[in-house]
């Protein structure tokens, strides 16, 4: 008996004990997380910069009809956004945003006008450009109810929109030559919610927003030149989003989105100059967590719409977070 | 003591299922996975046996300028033509042996051509009418579908590797194009004879008779470094005939009729070099250099043969491959064009995904 005990207290001596353990997090793990096992604000103290890359050219739309249709006179136009991102976490649960952009927009029209009568032929080049600081964004984002194991977060996005951006056309030569403005002119507010819940190795999300635009002045005929008073339709904005872990540090991203822009107004009269809009848009993305980098691309295709450019918008983004 | 000692059976049974036998392991010369993490610059041209890799692929370009027939760059952007262009394409390979494969590929493209836009101006005492004309074709559809099989050099790979294909395009697409979707709309309310007419030309995707594709690739590695060259080309198997669609204005109506003419396809030469760089395991940066060359044949027009302007164009090519997964791997180029001769020139980016398995083995 005595012999088997201590055979047994041997046996015993030379296994391996097993036990939940715990990995630490220290702060730089936490500042390698990506988006998918990141907190949906920022850390407390963490700051995180930007810079994101928007491309989209001018080839296809949806008309008021939500029929695509190509642009059909010779027209060409591109429009890039180069935008950066400032974002800190006040507390564990608060965090905010600075967001501006720079604007690149270019329109080129080409008519050739034959006049047999007087045997003359007119080509007319109309080539316009917009170039400078776009308009800007403060945003306040809190965790209403925060992100546990398993269990849905809920936040709450406030953004305001400061017209920074030069909101009339400049250096008018002619009603088809100036520059194009590169904001929009007004003031805005929205707000947003959003509720994500993570099951390693995917994570779902899905969020409302409703921006309330003011009123604003700004020049819509270049020929008068006169500021007209004027209010852009209030947007409303739905989403839901999937995302998946290809691989610790790839993830790939999902995202449907739907928009409504309502009708504006010009003098407190419908305008066809700021029709009524809508789109349903599909955004894969391919996201990528280099220690404290992130780089991500991603395309928005247009599905469906009425009165909204049918072309993919490129988005190239860069990420680092100290 | 009875329950002591089957107590003690059943802490050994635990223990020895917890003991790991070391003894002499010849490990297999290559499992799956060390085949499907191949990194590129000691993979070999084909598929291992067995594999069988899918491929998705997205082109997006932009063509803002094109060459003429002198070389010239011309910036199509600055008189309202550009356009895009989007090409999809699905590939399936599978490797019959370690040297010889199968593929099929085929694809779908979508593009609008607008053409500068007109206005025919026609002034009298009381009026001034203006008729003008907007002109798009319209390039979609389903392209052929190509099978092929690549053989290459019996030997494994350790620093070169030759391989050759031979294929053909079966005419399995819709060529001829569809009739043209033109339409009249009113400029003016007050002027019956000031009006818009746009013309739209549906063309489709297709070669219309059989090509065949030879190509000729070899590879060589250096430590990190791999250098690839390619030359292919596609030449067709005989005339094919097709539609040509003709239209007739009256009183703001079109009427259509078609037209057939015979045609000859020119001769497609390629020829690719690549530089690559082993960066990581997972990570292959590379600089390709595209010439592509057409020459040769004719296209009918009223009864007489005309021959096929030449092409030309040079591309350069930067990418990587990143692989993300044992099964999946991402391609993505961007090219560039820096010289040719009737072709366009477009900026774009192709993003291929590949997923590769081996599903006959364990």
């Amino acid at each position: 008996m005595k012999r088997i005990i201590i055979i047994y207290l041997l046996l015993l001596l030379t296994s391996s004990a097993f036990s939940q353990t715990e990995k630490l997090l220290v702060p730089s793990d936490l500042k390698q997380q990506t988006i998918i096992t990141e907190p949906v604000t920022l850390h407390k103290g963490f700051f995180r910069a930007g810079l994101l890359l928007n491309y989209r050219v001018a080839d296809r739309y949806f008309d008021s009809s939500g029929v695509k249709q190509y642009y059909r006179n010779s027209t060409w136009g591109s429009k890039s956004a180069y935008g950066i991102t400032l974002q800190y976490g006040i507390t564990d649960r608060l965090q905010v945003d600075l967001i501006s952009e720079f604007m690149n927009t270019l329109q080129e029209t080409q008519n050739t006008e034959i006049d047999p009568g007087t045997n003359t032929t007119v080509v007319t080049v109309d080539k316009q450009r917009g170039i400078g600081l776009g308009d800007s964004h403060l945003a306040l984002k809190y965790q209403i109810i925060a992100e546990k194991e398993r269990k849905f977060s809920l936040s709450g996005r406030l953004k305001a929109t400061f017209p920074t951006g030069a909101k009339n056309p400049r250096n008018i030569k002619s009603e088809n030559q100036y520059d194009l403005p590169v904001g929009d002119g007004t003031y805005a507010l929205g707000l947003n919610l959003s509720a994500r819940i993570i099951t390693y190795p995917y994570s779902f999300s899905g969020y409302l927003t409703y921006t309330y635009n003011f009123t604003g002045e700004k020049i819509f005929i270049t020929v008068d030149q006169i500021e007209k008073q004027f209010k852009l339709g209030n947007l409303f904005e739905t989403g839901l989003s999937w995302n998946i872990h290809l691989n610790e540090w790839i993830v790939l991203g999902n995202e449907v989105n739907f928009y409504d822009e309502g009708e504006g107004q010009i003098e407190k009269a419908p305008s066809t100059l700021i029709p009524a809009s809508w789109a349903l848009s599909y955004e894969p993305s391919l996201i990528f967590q280099v220690y404290r980098f992130r780089l991500g691309e991603s395309v928005k295709i247009p599905v469906l719409g009425k009165n909204v450019p049918a072309d993919p918008l490129f988005v190239l983004m860069a990420q680092y977070i100290f | 003591m009875k329950y002591l000692s089957a107590l003690l059976l059943i802490n050994l049974f635990f223990f020895s299922s917890w003991l790991n036998a070391e003894g002499q392991n010849i490990p297999p010369a290559r499992d799956k996975y060390q085949l499907l993490t191949m990194p590129y610059n000691q993979r070999q041209l084909t598929l291992y046996r067995g594999q069988l890799q899918a491929k998705a692929g997205y082109k997006f370009a932009v063509r803002a300028q094109s060459f003429n027939a002198d070389g010239d760059l011309v910036y199509l952007k600055n008189n309202g033509t550009g356009s895009v262009y989007h090409y999809y394409f699905i590939n399936l390979r599978y490797g019959l042996t370690n040297f010889i494969e199968m593929g099929a590929e085929t694809n779908f493209l979508r593009r609008g051509i607008r053409e500068a836009t007109i206005t025919v101006v026609s002034t009298t005492l009381t009026s001034t009418d203006r008729v003008t004309v907007n002109k798009l074709t319209e390039s979609k559809g389903h392209g052929d579908i190509f099978l092929y099989t690549t053989v290459r050099l019996p030997i494994r790979y350790k620093w070169f590797d030759f391989g050759a294909t031979g294929g053909l395009f079966l005419p399995s697409a819709k060529y001829e194009p569809q009739k043209p979707a033109n339409t009249i709309t009113s400029a003016s309310l007050s002027s019956a004879d000031t009006y818009t007419i746009n013309l739209h030309y549906n063309n489709t995707n297709g070669y219309g008779v059989p090509v065949y594709l030879v190509s000729a690739v070899s590879k060589c590695s250096f430590r990190k470094f791999s250098a690839e060259a390619e030359w292919a080309m596609r030449t067709p198997m005989k005339e094919g005939k097709n539609i040509r669609w003709e239209e007739t204005l009256t009183e703001k109506a079109f009427s259509y009729y078609d037209e057939s003419y015979s045609y000859l396809l020119s001769n497609i030469y390629t020829f690719d070099v690549s530089l690559h760089y082993q960066a990581t395991g997972w990570f292959n940066i590379n600089l390709n250099g595209s010439f592509f060359r057409t020459k040769g044949g004719w296209t009918e027009y009223w009864g007489n043969k005309y021959e096929n302007p030449e092409k030309r164009l040079i591309n350069l090519e930067p990418g990587f491959e990143l692989q993300i997964s044992p099964s999946l791997t991402i391609y993505q180029v961007a090219g560039f064009p820096l010289s040719g001769k009737n072709s366009d020139a477009p900026f774009y980016v192709f993003t291929t995904v590949s997923f590769n398995m081996f599903p006959f083995m364990r």
